[in-house]
């Protein structure tokens, strides 16, 4: 801190030192083609004083006359203007310099960097290539095209969830997804998604969290750098748009053709097969033959459903088509003193799963003012309100799907209120609804209101020294209202089914959250050139204050059937409230200097002061240092080559702490309120006027530290052959410690979970990036592009006591853990007993395999390599676009594949006909030798149906987890679009501009290996929250969308 | 000019460092309490409990013959073949540690608070009754580092069953001297039933059901551990059922636990409809092995003609349980509950330890000469009968007898007479040690039926009575499972397997090569 001072003091005594003896020149500077550029260096040739110019590019300098002037800015080659007495007015027109490493992009804090002055490895993508597959959800755009980004969809759905983690996961049980900065303001993860994709300029992917360090104890898992449009100067822009995007199923479980209702539980057949039943949902009955059967028992009324006993495609064909309409539009203009951006947009979208609806309005207010010479300022403002009216039953209306034997015409029982086979009370299957009915009963309407916005005063107190002020607010308002419908059976459905059809008493949950974050920065900025150094010093603090609260009512048992409110009950509602409050203060430096413009060093340091944590471990420090060296400018051999655009060396070290209290960047709770423990009343408690209270289940290690990550990268980037071939190669390694772990412990301790500092995962990889323009003349250009990322996530230990942790898991135990030596995440579940060889050991009697119920690790489930590939073809006004990635590597668990067992639905179970079988690669125990094994051709499975036989049977298959852990591996064409811009000679109108047509499509084909039956391996049944990846379950289908639009701009 | 900016800058980073630790001072929690009393665990951690006796005995029934599945259901998998895995039953581990919690932190509240006595005593005397449901289910669980979480203890090592034993009689020697100091102790916090959801805070009712643990523990485990001291408190045993009932209501979560899971929900739908009686346990009361018309009139639904079935059997002829209540619910179907009986209503207390099975184990215990009373031993024997037929007429308020029964010796009467012939009934006509162990073991399965069914099964386990079969031909003969694959004679099952979280989260000290038809309870053979 007192190097700033006496440097500012410093310029201080210069500016005034010089103010008396001169003349006063004004100016302006401009790019070639008039646009004005801001932030301009005016600097006095030999003397230390200058100025920058403002926003429209002017600038005031008092000088003497005859002095020279030196006006330099990034991205632009240097001028000298000599300054004449009888000229008090002047405009330079800067060139543009060749070499787009002295691009400027916004990195930390709002703070601008070139690109040759970074350290560290960063990729911006621009605002066409967001959207040129018009996603609702900007997210799903970026995925493939970062090296080092992982962007995974949780499940399908009307609006997909998605979970964006750079680097690989490297917090055990915290908040390992990616920091999202909008517009300098630190935002909730979920903003990121209720963005107008065509409001964003650019995102820039800053992968470490050296070039992040800056933004606080959120940024170790590095950041998502969004900037919004602003407003141009010059002739207004207004753009109208509409995009029509369909939505289908593109893949569906494996599932069998060739079995009905029924099973041995039924009775055998004089032929040996099992007995059909008109009711069973499991499909283990008799062959289909075509003939007609009953389906379900005879109604009420003595009708009786019958259907061929055949296999049809309802089960697929259930799912709808999907529809998303968007329009859009934007204004963009300006003049000397303010610019303005306004948008607004309007997603209407209809989902695969009937009766899903989900719709969003999005509007935006973008500006800046000049208040006087020295004072400017800015405005961002953006509301999002989105609605969802959805069933809350997705997972258990597959399930149901799957339980419905191939022959049930499900598409006929689309109207449950008339079809009586249809009604609850004539449905077929006692023991599961009618999908559609079920889709129908349970619904959940959702209101989310965002509005986010942030305001900026800038002030250029004195020559090269800068002070910013910001306030940032985001608030995020839900309102929801969950429930279940009422339904009453009849009398004679109830005896039918045996009672199996029980009545509904019907539920209704009203709740509603907010949270508001509010963020607050000062900072001063100075910069000053000393002959071939430049300095550039930036001191400031930030403070954040998080508060939300939820109110959250429920009651069960409706009186008056179709009315949700709590008071249509004949029960007392429960309901619960909370509030959480947390607090972050920072204190923070940024020190640059480059040497001949070449080589750049710099260091940031900051102190934050947390809440959530007691003092003293509440205030941690963590500094970076980063250098870049420019070696195509600075070594002459290299500087005259002629087909080398640049080559730059880059290196950064960098230590951050981050607060893991929570997993959830969404999180309302914030991690507060964690460290003591809590006693709740449970168990029915308060009974009649009595209080009961229970001791939490969380044991805290007292003095909880925060995380600290710290490692380094390194990387090359270069530029060949003016410009057609760039590309960068990028090493980075760390190490994160004191990891926070509410981790699961054995429950005769006494708790469930035990939060403590322990543990350290190492994540090390490499990422490189090329494109090429492979051909290019006056009509067609083509570019090949492509990133490969390898990822190598281990987790080095976690603690003596807790030889493995659980990160998230079923019942039976399998899931996802971290264990020491092994990737992060693993799958662990149970597997069947081995020979050393890996062939199974079944029974010598039964033929039946043997379990072993001791957890293993079946494999990780970290991708470990990425590939992205993109091709652009542009001939004349019309471009192809297409984008392709690839990840392996890595393993997924499919809960979901024990339902499919269960019900006879699934291939698997026909793999033997459904007859007795040899498990397949088995032994047995070698009578003649002890301990050793011999191929088994003997012991056979006798019942190989399901019903009463292996298929269904808990123990030796659906309770076995390897069964269905396979390969995670696909490779899928995230994008395809063709647009074309109409010609002028076509539109023949003065107001038109500009007129282009698209048709795209996203994630239009995926291929997965022949072992994975089941669903998206991106898919991740533990949410976008929890790094429980790997594991899936019965998430909506994956589905593919293409669509065409059209935008006109005036 | 100089210097207003060093200054003004240093005195704003300097206000902004001081002021942090005012500023980031806001983390205590608006949500939940952070400290609490033994006036309101006490009692959550008795009703926890009392929720975890239901989950116990749906246990019991489904492995020890008091019921089998019904109609119209699947899945029942290890149910049936008793291949149990790690997830089965996993939950009377975690809810009885977490009960155990609750009574521990009252005891460490408590330890040094001279005004809580009592409360001290009854945690430890519900501590120990709870670490012995554990090791009947479990045989060697973590004891001596169980419990111990604050101290950072999360891996406990396991005990030897044998040792717990014993040392849990101890326990509550220890309790039972506590018990005592309160009453003659001043300043003592005042115990009513809102604390004491059991005994009201009645010190001679808490001594009594620490002597019938201990009993208990002693009956089953003197054969093969050694107890320090088997001598007991002069108060004697229960005489009365040990009943837990905070005031069970038709209120989300309020209702009496075992009334929710088999017969219906708070807000009407339907209880567990996948389990109905048993044929072999139906057998003791429709005259196939006894004739106990008046017990079965008043247990089950439609008596005689209850829906009933031998586990295993899961053919399409199977019926469906009730459909709109539940078969060990002998009252009206239109209007459910204030009944006599096992469900009696949703408004039941939920017994711990039946009086019947104080007897009972007084009746072992002098047979076999672990304790001596003035009272002869079949009187004791026809005590605890008399206690099962006094629980079953008794109406949910737990204390008035149903007036439209008769008395409950009458009946009594009547069942003696019905089995004239059967020394399981007529004490008189035990006349080896071996039928008088029969008679008392079978009328202890037959008295916590659908109520404490973990007990007959315990019982089964260390006695072989009451006598299954080692042909599942007779549904009244055996009640082993049809699809049984255990390996043992009677084709049943040793015991349950620890919970998969013990696998995962204390490796290293849950014993391995646990198998459910060789791993012996250390008191079973």
């Amino acid at each position: 801190m007192r190097k700033t001072l006496t440097l500012l003091a410093l310029l201080l005594f210069y500016y005034l030192a010089a103010y008396s003896q001169t003349q006063k020149f004004t100016g302006k500077v401009l790019s070639k083609d008039g646009t004005p550029i801001p932030d301009a260096s005016v600097r006095i040739e030999g003397a230390k004083t200058g100025t920058t110019t403002n926003a429209k590019g002017e600038f005031i300098i008092t000088a003497r006359p005859g002095t020279v002037i030196l006006i330099s800015a990034i991205a632009f080659t240097p001028e000298r203007v000599t300054l004449t007495p009888d000229r008090p007015s002047y405009s330079i027109a800067l060139s543009e310099s060749s070499k787009f490493m002295d691009e400027v992009v916004v990195s930390a804090g709002g703070l601008k960097s070139r690109v040759k002055e970074q350290g560290y490895a960063a990729t911006s993508i621009k605002a066409t290539e967001l959207t040129n597959t018009a996603p609702v959800d900007v997210t799903s755009s970026l995925s493939g095209k970062v090296p080092g980004l992982i962007i995974s969809d949780a499940g399908g759905g009307v609006n997909q969830n998605y979970r964006v983690v750079l680097r690989g996961q490297r917090s055990l049980l915290g908040n390992n997804q990616a920091l999202i900065v909008l517009d300098n303001v630190v935002v909730p993860n979920e903003i990121l998604g209720n963005l107008n994709p065509d409001d964003i300029a650019n995102i820039e992917v800053l992968n470490g969290a050296s070039a992040v360090a800056l933004y606080g104890s959120e940024a170790s898992n590095g950041a998502l750098i969004v900037t919004t449009k602003k407003g141009t100067k010059g002739v207004p822009q207004i753009r109208l748009a509409n995009t029509s995007t369909f939505q289908e199923v593109s893949s569906y479980p494996k599932l069998q053709t060739e079995f009905g209702g029924g099973g041995n539980g039924y009775g055998i057949n004089p032929d040996g097969t099992p007995v059909f039943s008109p009711i069973e949902n499991q499909s283990y009955g008799p062959k289909f033959d075509g003939h007609m059967v009953n389906l379900g028992y005879p109604l009420e009324n003595g009708d009786q459903l019958m259907v061929p006993y055949k296999a049809n495609n309802d089960r697929k064909n259930f799912w709808n088509k999907g529809y998303t309409n968007q329009s859009d539009f934007s204004v963009s203009s300006g003049n000397d003193n303010s610019t303005l951006y306004l948008s607004g947009q309007y997603a209407q979208v209809t989902g695969e799963m009937p009766g899903d609806k989900y719709n969003r309005a999005t509007l935006r207010l973008n500006g800046t003012r000049k208040v006087s010479n020295v004072v400017s300022t800015s405005y961002n403002l953006g509301w999002t309100q989105n609605r969802y009216d959805v069933t809350t039953q997705g997972a258990d209306i597959y399930n149901n799907l799957l339980n419905i034997p191939a022959n049930v015409p499900i598409l006929m029982f689309k109207n449950w209120r008339t079809n009586e086979y249809a009604n609850p009370n004539g449905f077929e299957n006692p023991w599961y609804q009618n999908p559609y009915f079920e889709a129908d009963n349970n619904r959940e309407h959702v209101r989310n209101d965002y509005l986010i916005g942030n305001v900026q005063v800038d002030v250029n107190a004195a020559p090269g020294l800068n002070l910013t002020a910001r306030v940032g607010m985001t608030t995020a308002n839900v309102s929801a209202l969950v429930y279940t419908g009422k339904f009453t059976y009849t009398a004679y459905a109830i005896k039918e089914s045996g009672g199996s059809k029980s009545n509904i008493p019907g539920t209704v949950n009203p709740y509603s959250d907010y949270q508001t974050r509010l963020e607050s920065d000062v900072y001063a900025t100075y910069k000053k050139e000393i002959s071939k150094f430049s300095f550039n010093l930036t001191g400031g603090w930030s403070i954040r204050q998080n508060n939300s609260a939820i109110n959250s009512a429920t009651v069960t048992g409706l009186v008056v059937p179709g009315l949700y409110n709590l008071s249509n009950s004949i029960n007392q509602p429960t309901a619960y409230n909370d509030t959480y409050e947390s607090r972050l203060a920072g204190l923070y430096g940024d020190f640059k200097v480059g040497f001949n413009n070449y080589l750049f060093l710099e260091a940031t340091g900051r102190n934050d002061w947390v809440s959530i944590l007691n003092p003293p471990h509440n205030s941690f420090f963590y500094p970076s240092v980063s250098l870049s060296f420019v070696a195509s400018d600075a070594i002459t051999a290299l500087k005259e080559m002629r087909n080398l655009d640049y080559l730059k060396f880059r290196g950064s070290w960098s230590k951050v702490g981050q607060v893991n209290l929570t997993s959830d960047p969404n999180s309302i709770t914030f991690g507060a309120y964690s460290l003591e423990p809590t006693y709740s009343q449970v168990n029915g408690y308060p009974f009649n006027g009595n209080a009961g209270y229970t001791v939490g289940n969380q044991i805290v290690k007292s003095g909880l530290l925060p995380e600290f990550t710290k490692g380094y990268e390194g990387g090359i980037d270069l530029s060949l052959f003016q410009s057609r071939v760039s590309g960068s190669i990028t090493y980075y390694s760390t190490h994160t410690t004191n990891q926070t772990v509410p981790a699961n412990v054995s429950l005769a301790s006494g708790y469930s979970s035990y939060l403590l500092n322990s543990g350290e995962v190492s994540n090390q990889g490499i990422e490189t990036k090329l494109s090429v323009i492979a051909y290019q003349n006056k009509n067609w250009t083509a570019t090949v592009g492509g990133n490969y990322s390898h990822y190598n996530n281990k987790v080095i230990s976690i603690n003596p006591a807790l030889p493995t942790l659980s990160i998230y898991t079923y019942g039976s135990g399998a899931g996802s853990y971290a264990v020491p030596g092994y990737q992060f995440p693993v799958i662990m579940g149970t597997d069947y007993q081995r020979d050393p060889q890996g062939h199974v050991i079944v029974n010598g009697t039964t033929g039946l395999p043997v379990v072993n119920q001791t957890l293993q690790v079946l494999g990780n489930s970290n991708v470990k390599d990425q590939l992205g590939l993109d091709l652009t073809l542009r001939w004349k006004n019309l471009t192809l676009y297409t984008l392709f990635e690839y990840r392996g590597g890595n393993k997924i668990f499919n809960n979901g594949g024990a339902t499919y067992d269960w019900s006879g639905t699934s291939i698997r179970t026909v793999a033997y006909n459904r007859q007795r079988f040899i498990f397949p690669n088995s032994v047995i125990a070698d009578p003649a030798h002890a301990g050793q094994y011999v191929k088994n051709t003997t012991a056979v499975i006798q019942n190989g149906n399901g019903n009463d036989g292996f298929w269904t049977d808990a123990t030796e298959n659906m309770g076995v987890t390897s069964n269905y852990v396979t390969s995670a591996a696909f490779w899928k064409l995230r994008q395809l679009s063709i647009s074309y811009v109409v010609p002028a000679s076509v539109i023949h109108s003065k107001a038109i501009k500009n007129i282009t047509i698209s048709a795209q499509g996203r994630n239009l084909f995926m291929w997965v290996p022949k072992s994975n039956i089941y669903t998206d391996p991106e898919y991740s049944d533990a949410g976008t929250t929890s790094n429980g990846i790997g594991l899936t379950n019965l998430q909506a289908p994956p589905s593919r969308y293409f669509g065409g639009t059209l935008s006109i701009t005036f | 000019m100089k210097k207003i900016s060093i200054f003004s800058l240093a005195a704003i980073a300097l206000l902004s460092a001081s002021s942090c630790k005012k500023f980031t001072n806001i983390n205590s929690n608006p949500n939940s309490a952070t400290t609490s009393t033994p006036e309101v665990i006490l009692p959550q951690a008795i009703v926890y409990t009392a929720a975890n006796a239901s989950s116990f005995n749906d246990y019991g029934a489904e492995i020890g013959g008091f019921a089998a599945n019904a109609g119209g259901y699947g899945g029942f998998g290890s149910a049936w073949t008793y291949d149990y895995g790690p997830n089965d039953f996993s939950g009377l581990w975690s809810i009885t540690y977490d009960a155990l919690n609750d009574f521990e932190n009252v005891i460490n509240i408590t330890a040094n608070d001279s005004t809580h006595v009592l409360y001290n005593g009854i945690a430890r005397i519900m501590r120990a009754y709870n670490f012995e449901m554990l090791v009947d289910a479990y045989n060697n669980v973590p004891y001596s580092q169980a419990l111990q979480g604050l101290s950072n203890m999360v891996t406990p090592k396991y005990d030897d069953a044998k040792t717990i034993y014993p040392e849990l009689a101890d326990q509550l020697d220890s309790a039972i001297a506590i018990v005592h100091k309160s009453e003659s102790a001043a300043n003592q916090a005042p115990i009513t039933s809102a604390n004491d959801p059991m005994f009201g805070g009645v010190a001679a009712s808490w001594i009594k059901f620490a002597n019938t643990i201990k009993l208990r523990l002693i009956v089953r485990a003197s054969a093969v551990a050694s107890f320090s001291n088997t001598t007991f408190d002069a108060a004697g045993f229960l005489t009365t059922d040990a009943i837990v009932n905070p005031g069970y209501a038709k209120i989300s979560g309020q209702q009496n636990p075992s009334w929710n899971t088999w017969v219906q929900s708070y807000a009407g739908s339907n209880g567990n409809r996948a389990w109905m009686p048993c044929t072999y346990a139906f057998s003791y009361y429709n005259g196939a092995k006894l004739l106990d018309s008046n017990r079965g009139k008043v247990i089950y639904l439609s008596y005689p003609n209850t829906a009933n079935n031998q586990l295993g059997v899961g053919t399409t002829s199977v019926v469906s349980a009730p459909a709109t209540t539940n078969a060990w619910y002998s009252g009206s179907t239109t209007a459910l509950g204030n009944t006599a009986g096992i469900m009696k209503g949703l408004n039941m207390g939920e017994p711990l330890v039946l009086a019947a099975e104080g007897y009972f184990l007084q009746a072992e215990a002098q047979l076999r000469g672990i304790i001596t009373t003035s009272v002869t031993t079949d009187s004791l024997f026809n005590s605890g009968i008399l206690a099962s037929f006094k629980y079953l007429y008794l109406l949910p308020d737990d204390a008035t007898l149903a007036s439209y029964l008769n008395t409950p010796a009458k009946d009594f009467a009547q069942y003696q007479a019905d089995n004239s012939g059967s020394y399981l009934v007529n004490w008189s006509l035990a006349t080896t040690p071996a039928q008088q162990l029969e008679a008392i073991i079978t009328q202890k399965y037959i008295a916590v039926n659908f109520i404490n069914s973990q007990e007959g099964w315990n019982e089964y386990r260390r006695t072989g009575y009451p006598v299954s079969s080692s042909s599942t031909t007779d549904p009244t003969a055996s009640f082993a499972s049809t699809l049984s694959q255990s390996t043992r004679p009677d084709k049943l099952p040793t015991r349950i397997l620890y919970p998969a979280s013990e696998y995962s989260y204390n490796a290293a000290n849950v014993p391995s090569g646990i198998s459910p038809y060789t791993s012996l309870i250390f008191w079973a053979h």
